[in-house]
């Protein structure tokens, strides 16, 4: 019979204590530090080597380079550059493999949208997704 | 309403008949929508959660929502239930719920029936929810809705038992079945104290029989195929979900009338604060731990469940009428 009264108290006391939920949706949740969230790509950094695509897993990226404007350089610059988000699973093999950093996880993770197209994110939507960057890659 | 009562019928109070009926009813639906709500609640924050707070301000219109996702759904049937019973069966559940409130005293003035017999009434009326119970596991033609109603029958039988014989000590006490007589009889000292032991029979047994924690095993949620509503969806569905709850309501009127005096005031000093909220009052601390017992508790093991009514209450109560009809009779002058 104690342990009724005990068990009961027991809820009572949690009745006032604070609650767990977070508030997601409506108050944004941070991310540890190392999480892989969506990539940052800077196209000044790239150097159009190629070891991304090759590296991925599921081959979700696609780059295409174009010559140096100024024809006394060498190598090449970026010209278009895509992630199909249907099929990348933020390995994180591409930040790693990329010399010079250029493409780079960020902590952001929220990637849904009502049409498929939509998750194919040009060179543009990746460099313009600059916030929350992660500090070590 | 007692007046009209002993009218000649005519249309003229026929209409008032019906128009106190759906005030009733109105009020039922309020208190079933937020019982619902506040149950989520606080089962919520009892496990540190917050509960539904999505629709409307601090998910205010959640039962709302649900309850017009349930009547905008299809109404399914079973192709070899039994149509009529099918049908029949919510009703048969729904009806003498909502039929026991007509001798519930609120206050001095609310009452629908002033009955001589008013707890009787009660009690044979509330035994007719076991039968929409079989009928509804039988004509849904689903070997697990019928043994889903007869696990239900029988334990809403076996713990009616108890809950009436704890009962007897109060009538014992007051002398009367009369349900405003019994709170009347409570000025001086709330049944709760002289009839405690009656008073725990009754709180277990009810427990059992409005099929809540710890004695849900009729519908246990997360063990079985839900019992003898499993081919039962919409509107139906709802219909023995309001069943459920109107139980609950018809159950802590009823408890708030035997044992903790109704609409009388805790001390006769605070007289001023009108009846109707005393009895609100009461009437919320047992909803509450209702709640509270339903956030605590496991469920009780099957095979205990039956030995418990007949081997444990039962002789509690019983021993309780004995130690009552002692005292009255020695109260009396008997010896």
């Amino acid at each position: 019979m104690l342990g009724l009264a005990k068990g009961l108290g027991y809820t009572f006391k949690k009745l006032t204590e604070k609650k767990v939920t977070h508030f997601y949706p409506d108050v944004p949740f941070p991310m540890p530090p190392r999480f892989r969230g969506i990539q940052h790509f800077s196209p000044e950094k790239c150097i159009v080597c190629n070891q991304c695509a090759r590296v991925c897993p599921t081959e979700c990226i696609q780059l295409t380079g174009k010559p140096h404007p100024d024809p006394e350089k060498k190598g090449k610059i970026i010209d278009t550059y895509d992630i199909n988000f249907e099929i990348c699973i933020l390995c994180d093999l591409c930040t790693e493999v990329c010399p010079t950093e250029a493409i780079v996880m960020t902590n952001n993770f929220e990637l849904a949208v009502y049409s498929r197209d939509e998750l194919y994110k040009d060179l543009k939507w990746l460099d313009d997704n600059n916030t929350n960057v992660r500090e070590e890659n | 309403m007692s007046e009209l009562l002993q009218q000649a019928p005519s249309l003229g109070n026929t209409l008032w008949f019906v128009l106190a009926a759906v005030v009733l009813l109105a009020v039922l639906l309020g208190f079933v929508t937020y019982a619902i709500y506040f149950e989520r609640k606080v089962i919520g924050w009892m496990q540190l959660r917050i509960g539904p707070n999505r629709v409307g301000p601090l998910g205010l219109l959640q039962t709302v929502a649900d309850v017009t996702k349930l009547l905008i759904k299809e109404d399914t049937r079973p192709k070899n239930a039994d149509r009529a019973l099918f049908t029949l069966a919510p009703i048969l559940a729904y009806a003498p719920a909502f039929g026991v409130l007509a001798v519930m005293p609120f206050t001095e003035s609310i009452q629908f029936a002033d009955l001589g017999i008013g707890l009787l009434y009660y009690i044979a009326l509330s035994g007719i929810t076991v039968l929409g119970v079989i009928t509804a596991g039988w004509a849904s033609n689903n070997k697990y809705s019928l043994i889903g109603g007869l696990r239900s029958a029988a334990q809403m039988i076996s713990y009616e038992v108890p809950l009436v014989m704890s009962v007897v000590g109060v009538v014992l006490l007051t002398g009367s079945m009369n349900l405003r007589e019994i709170v009347e009889a409570q000025r001086d000292m709330w049944n709760i104290i002289p009839q405690f032991l009656g008073f725990v029979v009754f709180i277990i047994a009810a427990q059992a029989e409005l099929n809540r924690t710890p004695f849900d095993l009729p519908e246990a949620e997360s063990e079985l195929v839900s019992g003898y509503h499993v081919e039962y969806s919409g509107f139906r569905f709802a219909m023995f979900m309001l069943a459920e709850y109107v139980y609950m309501f018809g159950m802590a009127t009823l408890i708030t009338v035997l044992f903790l005096g109704g609409w009388l005031p805790i001390i006769p000093q605070l007289d001023f604060i009108p009846g109707i909220i005393w009895f609100i009052l009461k009437f919320s601390a047992y909803v509450f731990f209702q709640f509270w017992l339903r956030a605590t508790m496991p469920r009780m093991r099957v095979d205990q469940l039956m030995s418990f009514a007949w081997k444990v209450l039962l002789p509690v109560a019983l021993f309780n009428i004995l130690l009552t009809a002692v005292v009255v009779s020695y109260q009396s002058g008997m010896f």
